[in-house]
């Protein structure tokens, strides 16, 4: 599988490696995973006051394109409000990855982490 | 669901316990009986209705024997085709699947071969009682929502135990 150079570069320096206190009340945890193919994902955002992502995190297990996908994600939150960090569609990272057909699902699987991580932070303020 | 089906091709009851050395025993049999060789001098219309044959007896072999494969055929037989890609949300056990994980990646980073053989012991027994809780529910058309999560998690757990065992491969090295 040839992987596009911008699936290299993420998957060589992965961008928000890492883990914040999912128990933090401004912190919404998205925990997700592909039985197929075996990827585990979570993705994690920290809300401001004014509801702006000020950070975003995530750790991934599995192939390149589910890693470079879960990255490019957490780049392309911060710093935006939740509604508009919703709008972000698989298709926009499949696109921006270059990602082949066969390798869509995983950026369907990082859009998947993402609404789970707004909804566990809209559910833990009581927004839902 | 093609026709004939898979268990029948071996003589046996749609099941999700499964004696493997058995069915490989069948397998063997069954696999000479067709065996394209066989037909090499065969009219072309008998080669042709062996190769078939072949065909789907590989294939009936290769998910009889495995697993997940297996019980994701057992749930089709019983109810409508299940997608292969799906995203699953299924927090505690996804959070302890990310715990395995970041341990085994720390076997590999230590190099611990010891260490990975009791891994792969725990894996085991976490298969063993996925296997059991499957073998009991997945005919049961009230408890087809939990079957299929059951069958989730047995793919998380194939593909784990392949990379563990990928990973005692690179440590023999």
């Amino acid at each position: 599988m040839a992987y596009s150079e911008k699936v290299i570069d993420h998957y060589e320096n992965p961008r928000n490696v890492g883990k914040m206190d999912a128990e933090d009340p401004d912190v919404g945890t998205g925990m997700v995973g592909a039985p197929a193919c075996g990827d585990v994902m979570r993705l994690q955002i920290k809300v401001n006051e004014q509801g702006v992502i000020e950070d975003a995190k995530f750790k991934t297990y599995g192939c390149g394109s589910a890693i470079a996908s879960s990255s490019l994600a957490t780049e392309w939150m911060k710093g935006k409000t939740l509604d508009e960090a919703e709008t972000i569609k698989n298709t926009h990272l499949a696109e921006e990855l270059a990602l082949p057909p066969v390798k869509i699902h995983c950026s369907v699987l990082a859009e998947d982490a993402i609404k789970a991580a707004v909804r566990d932070y809209k559910q833990k303020k009581g927004l839902l | 669901m093609g026709s004939p089906c898979h268990f029948a091709l071996f003589d046996l009851q749609p099941s999700f316990r499964l004696d493997l050395e058995q069915l490989a025993v069948r397998y063997r049999d069954l696999a000479r009986t067709v065996h394209p060789d066989r037909f090499a001098d065969a009219p072309d219309r008998e080669q042709r209705l062996a190769l078939e044959h072949s065909a789907s007896l590989n294939e009936a072999y290769s998910t009889l024997k495995s697993a997940p494969k297996r019980a994701r055929y057992l749930l089709a037989l019983s109810g409508p085709e299940l997608p292969l890609e799906v995203t699953v949300q299924d927090p505690d056990f996804l959070l302890q699947q990310m715990h395995w994980r970041e341990e085994l990646e720390d076997l590999q980073d230590s190099a611990d071969l010891a260490g990975v053989a009791t891994f792969k012991c725990r894996l085991k027994i976490a298969q063993d009682e996925l296997h059991e809780s499957f073998a009991v529910c997945w005919d049961d058309s009230l408890r087809r929502a939990e079957a299929e999560r059951l069958m989730r998690r047995m793919q998380f757990l194939d593909k784990l135990s392949h990379e563990v065992r990928q990973l005692e491969e690179r440590l023999d090295d």
